[in-house]
Formats: structure tokens, C-alpha cells, sequence
């Protein structure tokens, strides 16, 4: 079966003035349908730049980037925030909800920006596995940091997306919120198939994956 | 989450909704004014009673006093034309040191009733003097006059002999003798109001006096009071439209500025949009719908805050005449507002739209 994500010699070179900061030095990667990834390595060694390249939040300055079929290289910027927008849903390690919106309709906006319209049962069915459903008409200012986080992460599948992309999901949180945190990962992954690329700095935290992967300088040092 | 950012930051909020609305404000009390200016000196000047006013040529049929006038014969040689019933001269005096805009009529109290009827004498009665004015009752009202009091006027002391119901010209009358003598214009007048022996016979005096004094201004009264509004009045247009062009400028700037400032606050907000897949257009159409909302606030304020400030206007200033907006009018100032916000909020919306995703989630 073709893998759901596979990049071949995937460069991204930023530009800073007249410097050109290499982020990523060829990156080849595979990750088949329904797999949990944990992506690991120091900080400044490209894990979140191949995050957004692979969200298509930004595109790749050279080599093949294929997710769910698409050929990046064939795409506008357009094109690829329709991909994003059908396809992908990020969990951040800020949270990065709206702090005017409550719980609730930080959620309901994914559905909203996505056009399919409110879906009820999925929103229940989303809100009642992340244990969010007490909590629905807070504001984030008024969550814990661990809840928060599982209000963003229901707000990244609540459209179903074929990828969740988590860059560092646990970084803020404490011990006891980060493991509920990682149980919901695991069990969106085993219950629902869902694929899952998930960039830590924790060993704990990627031993919840299926497979990690290493990196450093911009390149993938072991899988 | 439009109404909610709206709500969000309210002092923005007030701010702009009170641009807009004193935008509109601004535009409908600037065309009341003028226009009711003008429809009260239109009104006034049908209530005199003629049915053809004469000028000499090149006299403006608003603002009479700029050119010389004319030897007072002339009306001799109008009461001869056929089917003509009156003739009265009238002397335009100006004092604006008292009078703002208003012209004193300097009239000819014998040949003025024959054509205007009469004057309606609310208390007192006609000139006893060479030094008595006739005021009308807004005028009285409005500066406390009564009859016996004296006027400082075209440096000179009037004494009000009476006071005469409005509708009739001017709002202050006095003897012709007396304004001929005050501008050494004797045996001369500013303008011929004819009376017709029946309404019908207009058209035919009005070609009768054409062949008469070719070049004239002649109009009857019927073309007079079509031509009386401010598209014919090309001073008064340009006014309005300098003033409409100030207030669309406050409008525009202000949302300007708000959204500008808002989207620089948002970016961050911008971004965790983005990453959820908001597309350029979905961007550029909640920010030019939040600034929609602003305006269409701001322009209910203005219509509410219109009616006030007419009624202080008018409370105020008794002899003011401010014509109540009129839906066409309220449609155009909304429709300007509008499109003030919304080209305002265009470039904001679009900057915000253009944002680099990575960059914007990582905006501090
Ligand atoms: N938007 C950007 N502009 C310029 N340089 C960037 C940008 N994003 C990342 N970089 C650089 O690319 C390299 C990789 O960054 P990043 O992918 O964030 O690493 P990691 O997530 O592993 O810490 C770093 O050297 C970083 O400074
Ligand atoms: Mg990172």
C-alpha cells in the first residue's frame, strides 16, 4: 500500500538577509497509513520546519513531498491550504486557541473554516473522548493548560483530518496533564486508525509512539 | 467571532462606531442646512405673491446683492405691458453684522400690497417713518423683539412699527426711500416682482417682458422654484460635496487605522487561522465583515444622532430651517459610510490575508 506520507530529499532553506539558513538537508521519510510517529532530536534541528512543510504551511525549497496522493510541487499556496484545510490538523505546543472564543467555539470554528457545517454527534462523540465536556463554554483563560491542550487537539480532529500533526504537544504541561495528553493521542491512534506525527523532546513521551525517529542538522540520523 | 472581536475590544469599538456616525451626522445636517436654507428662501420668496421676478442681467437669483441696481422706471414701463395687475421694486439692503445670510427688503408699501396682498400684522402696523423696520414673527422670536424696540441696522436705529407674520421675502422690511437713501441709489431697485392679472397670462407677460429688456434675468415663479436647489446653486454644491468628502475622509481613516492596529494585535490569531486552513478569502471577509458591522452600527448612531443634533439646532436657533433627513439622503450617507469602511478596512484585510502562516503563529 502506498504510505500516507514520503518525502524524497526534502530541503528547506530559509533566507534570513543575505544568509541562507539551511533547516532541512534532505529529508527521505516514510510514514504508512495509521502509524504513530514520534519525531525526536535537539532544538534547532528542523523538527518543526518538516512539521510545517508536511501541514503545508509552507512549502519546500526543493526534493518530493507526497502526502495522501498530493504532489506539493504540483501545488499553489492555495491548493495547499485546501489540503491543509481538509486533511490535516496541528496541535501546538503553545495551545494557540482563540482567547476570545469559548472551548466550544474554538472547536466549532475548525468546522466552520472546513465548510462541512456543525456536526453534532461528532462534536459530542470528540468532546466526550477528550473529557472536555464540562468545559465546553469556558474560555481558554479559564482551562488548565491540560485542558486546553485537549480542546486544541479535539479542535484538530473534529474534521476528521487524515493527519494529526503535533509539534511538542506536551512542552507546556506537567507530568500527570501530560499523560493524559499522550492516552489521548494513543487512543485516537488505536481506536480510530488515526495517523500521528508527534515531535517531543521526551523520551517518556515517545515511547507512546509506534516508531521514533531522530534527528539532527536537518537530517534524519535513525529511524 | 466577529461580534465577538467587536465586543472584544470596546474602546476600538466605540471609537470607530462614533467616526461613522459623526461621519453620517455630518453629511445629513450639512445637506438639512443647506437645502432647508435654500427651501426657505424659495418659500419665502413664492410668498411675496409675484408671478414673474425681473433682475437686471447678471444678478444671481439667490445671493441678489451682486449687481448695481436698476432705475425704478423700469417698473412704469412693466406695468404697461398687457394683462399685468402690479409691479412692486424692491431694494436689497444687507447687514451682515446682524443679519447673517438675510437680505433687508427695502420696499414700496402701496405697489408691495397690491401685488403680495398685504402683510398678515401680528402686533402693530405699517411704517410711520422713514426710520421704522418691519420685522416677522421668527425674527421677533428669535432676538426678543417687539414693537416700539429699536434695531441697530445698516448702522443706522430702526424703530419696529410692526410685526408681520412670516413668509414674505425677507424677514426684515423697510422703507425703499430709506434704503435708497442709505445707498445712494436713488430712484433704484434690485428686483421687479409682477403680479398677473390671472396666474395664466404668466407665460405670456413673462415673453412680453423678454421682448422688453432683452438680457434680463426673468423667471416665473414656477421655473424659480424648481431651479432653487443646490444643483443649481454650484457654490452650494461644492460646499455640500467639500463637506460630504471631509466626512467620508474621517470615516475612512479611522477604520483605517482600527483595522490596521487590530490585525497587528491578531496576527498570531491570524496564523492559528491559517493552520486550520482559513484561506486568504475566508481571512479578507471576516475582517471586511467585522468593519461591515462597525459601520452599519456606527451609521444607526449616526441617524439617531442626526435627529438630535437637528432638534438642538432648531431649538436653538429658532429661525433656522434644517430639513429632516430624507430616506435618500440617510441611503446615500449609509452607502458612503459603507464603502468608507470598507475600502478603509481593504488594504488591513489584505496585509492580514497575505500573512506568512509560520510567521504568524510565531508573533510574540
Ligand atoms: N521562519 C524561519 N525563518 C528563518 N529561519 C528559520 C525559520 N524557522 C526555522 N528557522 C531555522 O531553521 C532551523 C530549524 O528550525 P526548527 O525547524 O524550528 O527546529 P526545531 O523545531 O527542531 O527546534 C533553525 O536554525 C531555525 O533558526
Ligand atoms: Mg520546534
Amino acid at each position: 500500500m502506498e504510505p500516507i506520507i514520503r518525502t524524497e530529499d526534502l530541503k528547506k532553506i530559509y533566507r534570513i538577509g543575505k544568509v541562507d539558513v539551511p533547516a532541512l538537508r534532505g529529508v527521505n521519510l516514510i510514514v504508512d497509513e495509521g502509524e504513530f510517529l514520534a519525531v525526536v532530536g535537539p532544538s534547532g534541528c528542523g523538527k518543526s520546519t518538516l512539521l510545517h512543510i508536511l501541514g503545508g504551511l509552507t512549502g519546500p525549497s526543493s526534493g518530493r513531498v507526497l502526502v495522501d496522493g498530493n504532489d506539493f510541487r504540483a501545488m499553489s499556496d492555495a491548493d495547499r491550504t485546501r489540503f491543509r484545510r481538509h486533511k490535516i490538523g496541528f496541535v501546538f505546543q503553545r495551545f494557540n486557541l482563540l482567547p476570545t472564543l469559548t472551548a466550544r467555539d474554538n472547536i466549532a470554528l475548525a468546522q466552520s473554516i472546513q465548510g462541512n457545517g456543525f456536526n453534532p454527534r461528532r462534536f459530542e462523540q470528540v468532546a466526550e473522548m477528550l473529557g472536555i465536556a464540562q468545559k465546553l463554554n469556558h474560555r481558554p483563560y479559564a482551562l488548565s493548560g491540560g485542558e486546553q491542550q485537549r480542546v486544541a487537539i479535539a479542535r484538530a480532529v473534529i474534521c476528521e483530518p487524515k493527519i494529526l500533526l503535533a509539534d511538542e504537544p506536551t512542552g507546556n504541561l506537567d507530568t500527570e496533564n501530560s499523560q493524559m495528553v499522550l492516552s489521548m493521542l494513543r487512543t485516537l491512534n488505536r481506536s480510530f486508525r488515526q495517523t500521528i506525527l508527534m515531535i517531543t523532546h521526551n523520551p517518556e513521551a515517545a515511547a507512546v509512539a509506534d516508531r521514533t525517529i531522530r534527528m539532527r542538522d536537518g537530517r534524519v540520523v535513525s529511524a | 467571532m466577529i461580534l465577538v472581536n467587536v465586543l472584544h475590544r470596546p474602546i476600538r469599538t466605540v471609537v470607530s462606531i462614533l467616526a461613522v456616525a459623526i461621519e453620517v451626522v455630518m453629511v445629513l445636517i450639512v445637506v438639512g442646512l443647506t437645502t432647508g436654507l435654500i427651501n426657505d428662501a424659495a418659500r419665502r420668496t413664492e410668498g411675496i405673491g409675484g408671478d414673474v421676478m425681473v433682475q437686471p442681467s447678471g444678478a444671481s437669483f439667490m445671493f441678489s446683492l451682486s449687481s448695481a441696481p436698476v432705475p425704478i422706471k423700469v417698473g412704469d414701463r412693466l406695468a404697461e405691458i398687457p394683462h399685468v395687475l402690479a409691479v412692486t421694486p424692491v431694494l436689497f439692503q444687507s447687514d451682515l453684522s446682524t443679519h447673517g445670510l438675510g437680505v433687508i427688503f427695502g420696499i414700496d408699501i402701496p405697489s408691495w400690497n397690491r401685488v403680495s396682498g398685504g402683510f398678515v400684522y401680528l402686533s402693530g402696523g405699517p411704517f410711520q417713518g422713514p426710520m421704522d423696520v418691519l420685522v416677522d414673527d421668527w425674527y421677533a422670536k428669535a432676538n426678543h423683539v417687539k414693537v416700539g424696540s429699536t434695531l441697530s441696522l445698516l448702522s443706522q436705529t430702526f424703530h419696529v412699527s410692526g410685526i408681520v407674520e412670516h413668509g414674505k421675502g425677507s424677514r426684515l422690511f423697510i422703507p425703499l426711500a430709506t434704503a435708497q437713501e442709505l445707498s445712494s441709489s436713488h430712484d433704484k431697485a434690485s428686483i421687479f416682482f409682477v403680479k398677473c392679472t390671472d396666474p395664466g397670462y404668466t407665460d405670456d407677460v413673462e415673453a412680453a417682458i423678454q421682448h422688453l429688456l432683452p438680457g434680463w434675468e426673468i423667471h416665473n415663479m414656477g421655473q424659480f422654484m424648481s431651479m432653487m436647489t443646490s444643483n443649481n446653486l454650484p457654490a452650494v454644491d461644492t460646499f455640500i460635496n467639500a463637506m460630504i468628502g471631509l466626512a467620508v475622509s474621517i470615516g475612512f481613516l479611522v477604520i483605517f487605522l482600527s483595522m490596521y492596529t487590530t490585525i497587528t494585535e491578531r496576527t498570531r490569531e491570524i496564523g492559528i487561522l491559517k493552520s486550520l486552513g482559513a484561506s486568504k478569502g475566508y481571512i479578507l471577509s471576516i475582517i471586511l465583515k467585522e468593519a461591515s458591522l462597525l459601520a452599519v452600527i456606527g451609521i444607526a448612531a449616526g441617524y439617531i444622532g442626526t435627529a438630535l443634533v437637528r432638534k438642538v439646532l432648531i431649538e436653538s436657533f429658532p429661525t433656522l430651517y434644517v430639513e429632516s433627513m430624507t430616506s435618500g439622503w440617510a441611503a446615500k450617507a449609509a452607502i458612503l459610510a459603507l464603502m468608507g469602511a470598507l475600502i478603509g478596512a481593504f488594504y488591513p484585510a489584505l496585509r492580514a490575508a497575505r500573512l506568512d502562516p509560520v510567521d504568524a503563529l510565531a508573533y510574540e
